[in-house]
């Protein structure tokens, strides 16, 4: 089940590193602040998710299984 | 068993479907405006969904996707980023590639479109201010005996479109406003979204009393028979002016050419450009910025002082020619003290009077001052050749050194010439005269008479005050 979470954080990382780019363009676009100086932001994002990531996946599980193939997860 | 596909990627392509279906059908909706505006929120509505069916799926304990967003719409969100950013970078008014002058390639992709617009009339006094508010096209502006000011002209609009062309040709019309004394033009380019692709060419007569004060973005002026001041300040012009009775100040981002002819007060150049022409300046000139291609003075009546990239000079007048080229510059009777500092320059100095100052980094230095007599000079270059012809009945007190090179001397047992290691020195008088000083670190130095074909203009009215500056 823990493995579990730590595939749902994992599964989730694209979609928030989507939601911020899309927001770091968003607030360039109204001319907030550039995306030249909040870029690094997504560094951080991806590092946070990573180190959740982490926290979640249990002792000894070293490795996640193997991605299945193309076409999407079976069932 | 298949699990089912992401949720997102059919309501992604149902979105991009709606909107060029919406385009299709209403032709006033924008679809490259809705793009740049809204890009950004694609990513976010994508990335929103995609959370929200992972999430579904881990409380519903179906299979979780290994990555949320895979590979392949990865690059389509490459893809998104760089065409929001293309399609909205078009849209801005003063984006580098613009102000870098891309504009026109990119421009090109559509079709030019011309409007005339009806010409404008208002009676003024008979010395108004002419006051040209930020503009983009050609400005052809005359002097005259008119009682009035009169503006005409055409646009041109280059849009994909008729219709978008006809509708930033109705969003922006010129405008003739009278304040007091004051008449504004205005073009209201900036009223369209897509600015750049307006150009306003206006021809403006008015009655020659008048004075001109111009913002552009770009295009040129082309101003003539004005007895006010002119203020031109653009990010890209071309400007000519000629016979301008008030003085001239030009400012620009860009530039090809800027020429002046017959200004009656102080001309005033700042900015970067290409070349530059003044020629018959009663006031006086002053240069300061960086023009990389030549610059050329003449027939000036005042002080000329010019700072441009790796030159620059000061000369009290100039009856004959000043041309400064990349690598070399040229004088022709001149009228100084003249100072004079450039780096990696070849100089020629021909016909000069008074004292000179030169100073230069590397490059061959050819002095003739042909009047006499003589002025005091201090001549230094690091390494360079110096080559000075004097008129025979020249008066001066020499001393020249060079630290690598030799001296040759037609001036005989008068100068007195030492080795110095690899050097030479050159010392000695002819006549009672003022101090020539030739220092060269590396380079020959050559003093010479001047030969039968040289001309020499003796004693001529212009040496009065030069005497009187020597001793």
């Amino acid at each position: 089940m823990d493995n579990r979470l730590a595939l749902f954080v994992q599964a989730a990382r694209g979609p928030i590193l989507l939601i911020t780019l899309g927001f770091l363009f968003a607030i360039q676009q109204a001319g907030i602040v550039s995306f030249a100086r909040t870029w690094p932001l997504i560094l951080i994002v991806i590092g946070l998710t990573k180190l959740i990531e982490r926290a979640v996946t249990p002792q000894g599980f070293v490795q996640l299984p193997p991605p299945p193939p193309p076409g999407g997860p079976l069932r | 068993m298949r699990a089912r596909g992401s949720l997102t990627g059919p309501l992604i392509l149902i979105l991009i479907g709606a909107v060029f279906l919406i385009h299709a059908l209403s032709p006033n909706f924008q679809i490259a405006d809705f793009i740049a505006r809204y890009w950004p929120y694609i990513l976010i509505a994508w990335g929103a969904l995609q959370l929200v069916e992972v999430c579904f799926r881990f409380v519903m304990n179906r299979p979780l996707p290994v990555n949320g967003v895979s590979g392949g719409a990865w690059v389509l969100v490459i893809f998104i980023c760089l065409a929001g950013l293309v399609t909205s970078e078009f849209r801005r008014p003063d984006t580098w590639w613009r102000l870098a002058g891309l504009e026109r390639g990119v421009q090109a992709f559509g079709e030019e479109h011309e409007f005339s617009f009806d010409s404008l009339q208002r009676p003024t006094g008979k010395s108004p201010h002419l006051v040209i508010e930020s503009f983009r096209g050609n400005a052809k502006i005359t002097g005259g005996d008119e009682q009035g000011v009169t503006v005409s002209g055409h646009k041109v609009i280059r849009a994909f479109e008729e219709n978008d062309a006809a509708r930033t040709n109705a969003q922006t019309p010129v405008e003739l406003l009278t304040q007091g004394n004051t008449i504004i033009v205005r073009c209201h380019q900036d009223r369209t979204y897509t600015r750049t692709s307006i150009n306003t060419d206006l021809e403006i007569s008015l009655p020659k009393g008048a004075s001109l004060e111009a913002t552009g973005a770009a295009g040129d002026f082309d101003v003539s028979a004005l007895a006010g001041d002119v203020d031109i300040s653009s990010e890209n012009a071309g400007v000519r002016l000629q016979n301008v009775g008030g003085s001239v100040k030009i400012n620009t981002r860009r530039s090809d050419l800027i020429r002046c002819t017959e200004v009656n007060g102080a001309v005033d150049l700042r900015g970067h450009g290409t070349d530059i022409e003044l020629t018959k300046i009663n006031g006086q000139v002053t240069v300061n910025g960086s023009y990389t291609g030549s610059i050329s003075l003449r027939s000036l009546k005042k002080p000329i002082k010019v700072e441009n990239l790796r030159t620059e000079f000061d000369v009290q007048q100039v009856p004959g020619e000043i041309r400064l080229e990349r690598g070399s510059i040229t004088m022709q009777n001149v009228v100084g003290p003249t100072h004079l500092t450039t780096r990696a320059t070849d100089v020629t100095i021909e016909n000069f009077t008074s004292s000179l100052d030169l100073n230069v980094d590397r490059g061959d230095i050819e002095l003739r001052p042909g009047h006499l007599p003589v002025g005091k000079m201090a001549i230094r270059t690091k390494s360079g050749n110096i080559e000075l012809a004097l008129p025979q009945a020249a008066a001066f007190a020499m001393t020249a050194s060079t630290e690598h090179g030799d001296i040759s001397n037609e001036f005989g047992d008068a100068l007195k010439e030492v080795s110095e290691g690899r050097g030479a020195r050159l010392e000695g008088s002819v006549g009672a005269g003022p101090d020539l000083n030739l220092i060269t670190q590396r380079g020959r130095i050559t003093v010479r008479k001047t030969s039968g074909s040289e001309t020499v203009a003796t004693v001529a009215n212009a040496d009065k005050p030069v005497q009187a500056s020597l001793r």
